[in-house]
């Protein structure tokens, strides 16, 4: 019916190509940097001088990218997310979820999909806002990469910020379970999309093996998490290894 | 006394005016189904509220859930009223059965409703052989046997509606030609005959309301009453269209 009647305007000439680029955008390359970095974070949990690995990790990034680091940023992250977040809203606005009606897994699946989708995707701009400019009011670090002095300062400041107040590690909690469920289940429904899973068989085990990933990966998240949360920010900023006092300098 | 038991069903006059709710005691009879119990309120058309009202209208054909012409929303499930069981349903749901019309398509008379975009999904996927000619062709390509039993699920849809009832995708606002359309495409493309129109079919799925519409919820496959294999049939879709894509880009 609308595949026949509507005009063939540039919208529906690359239809399949817009929603094909929205399905791969969610793996390459959104979620390829959740996973690196998270696994970056998780680096937080390593043993020795509290937050040199971590340390090490980001600057080793930074490093290879040197001055492509915003504009690798904004292109290879923003702009696909911004792009699949936005078409989702709309394909999730054109639909109408009935998990309540139809109680199987796909289908509670397909609503979390899109609830998880939205919260991931408002939690990022929120991850954002906070880590780059949200701490100075709040009267906590904000991240930096390094002192003015030139001392590591990656971990303190990311740990400031997320210790600032009670509420910043549940939010970030569900933002990472979020995202997590959002790529894991994302990479399910993609290999049926791309028709690489077809039978119920394949689905099932590509079903399991999503599952696993999802799970180890949130564990990397949490683990990232909790590293940060129990961060001993005093005892860093008096060994000098990273000085709080230069996140609040002006 | 025999027993009784509550059927409330929604019920609409025309297209036009609103819908309300009208409650029913039946008598119970043994292996009673839901055509029946529409046949028995026609007998004596009379709500809960002892207000006298007119016969509930509804589609029926085979009465053996082959036509699908009597499918609706059963105790919020859609189904054939003809194969639905009054001792499952108050299992379901002791209290009153519940029957709706199905809300995909637009309601004609109480649950009766007009399943025209099914006629139209079929029409934009060439959901048939062309077989017209001005002379004999001759006897048509074999089948192998595997093909046959790819096939044969397939061709058992009755158009019934359910897998877009349940679909979430599927509605005036999206377009989506719905999974049942999806899956006779695969079917006519399995067909040596059928294959001739193979890009073009593949060409419609690749465009608006096609494959891209769905969500891989698989609610379709869960309600079709023929235990058609639609999820195969859409991941095949998505094998075959990207396929499709990238031979129209980069030649075979
Ligand atoms: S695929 Fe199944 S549910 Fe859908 S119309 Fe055909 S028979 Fe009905
Ligand atoms: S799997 Fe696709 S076609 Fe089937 S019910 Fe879900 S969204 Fe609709
Ligand atoms: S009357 Fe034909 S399916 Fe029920």
């Amino acid at each position: 019916m609308e595949a026949q009647s509507q005009s063939p305007g540039l919208d529906a000439k690359y239809y399949f190509l817009i929603r094909r680029l929205h399905s791969l955008c969610g793996l390459i390359p959104v979620g390829v940097f959740l996973c690196f970095h998270l696994v970056a974070n998780s680096a937080i949990l390593w043993p020795g001088q509290p937050g040199a690995e971590f340390q090490k990790a980001i600057d080793r990034l930074h490093g290879a990218l040197g001055p492509m680091l915003v504009p690798v940023e904004i292109v290879g992250i923003f702009i696909p997310l911004f792009f699949h977040a936005i078409l989702g809203v709309k394909i999730w606005l054109s639909s109408s979820p009935n998990a309540s009606s139809y109680t199987h897994g796909p289908n509670i699946r397909f609503t979390l999909q899109r609830i998880t989708g939205v919260f991931a995707f408002v939690f990022i701009l929120y991850h954002v806002w906070h880590m780059h400019w949200f701490g100075k009011p709040l009267g906590a670090g904000h991240f930096e990469l390094h002192t003015k002095a030139g001392e590591p300062a990656a971990a303190v400041t990311t740990a400031t910020a997320i210790q600032a107040a009670w509420w910043i590690a549940p939010i970030y909690f569900l933002g990472v379970v979020a995202s997590v469920f959002h790529l894991a289940n994302g990479i399910w429904t993609m290999l049926i999309t791309w028709g690489i899973t077809i039978r119920p068989a394949s689905q099932r085990v590509s079903g399991y093996v999503c599952a696993v990933f999802g799970v180890v990966l949130a564990l990397v998240g949490i683990g990232a998490l909790s590293g940060f949360r129990t961060f001993n920010v005093d005892a860093t900023a008096s060994s000098g290894h990273g000085v709080t006092a230069a996140t609040h300098a002006p | 006394m025999s027993k009784s038991f509550k059927v409330r069903i929604l019920r609409q006059a025309d297209p036009n005016s609103g819908s309300h709710w009208e409650t029913f005691n039946v008598d119970y009879e043994d292996g009673m189904n839901m055509t029946t119990v529409f046949q028995r309120i026609a007998a004596d058309p009379v709500t809960t509220e002892k207000q006298p009202t007119v016969p509930v209208a509804f589609d029926s054909c085979c009465l053996e859930e082959v036509c699908g012409a009597c499918t609706m929303v059963i105790n919020g499930r859609v189904r054939q009223a003809c194969s639905a069981l009054v001792d499952a349903l108050l299992e379901e749901s002791p209290d009153a059965i519940e029957v709706r019309p199905m809300t995909k398509f637009p309601v004609v008379r109480d649950l009766v409703v007009d399943r025209h975009a099914m006629f139209e999904s079929l029409k934009c996927v060439k959901a048939w052989v062309h077989v017209d000619g001005y002379y004999d062709l001759g006897a048509g390509p074999r089948l192998a046997p595997q093909v046959q039993e790819e096939a044969y699920p397939l061709s058992r849809c009755m158009t019934c509606g359910c897998c877009v009832e349940a679909c979430p995708q599927f509605s005036d606002k999206t377009g989506f030609i719905g999974p049942a359309a999806i899956s006779q495409a695969i079917l006519f493309n399995l067909h040596p005959t059928g294959r001739v129109e193979r890009d073009d079919r593949l060409g419609v799925l690749t465009g608006p309301g096609g494959i891209a519409d769905c969500g891989n919820s698989q609610n379709c496959v869960k309600v079709c009453p023929k235990e058609i294999p639609l999820t195969d049939s859409i991941a095949k879709a998505g094998r075959d269209t990207t396929l499709y894509k990238l031979r129209q880009w980069f030649g075979r």
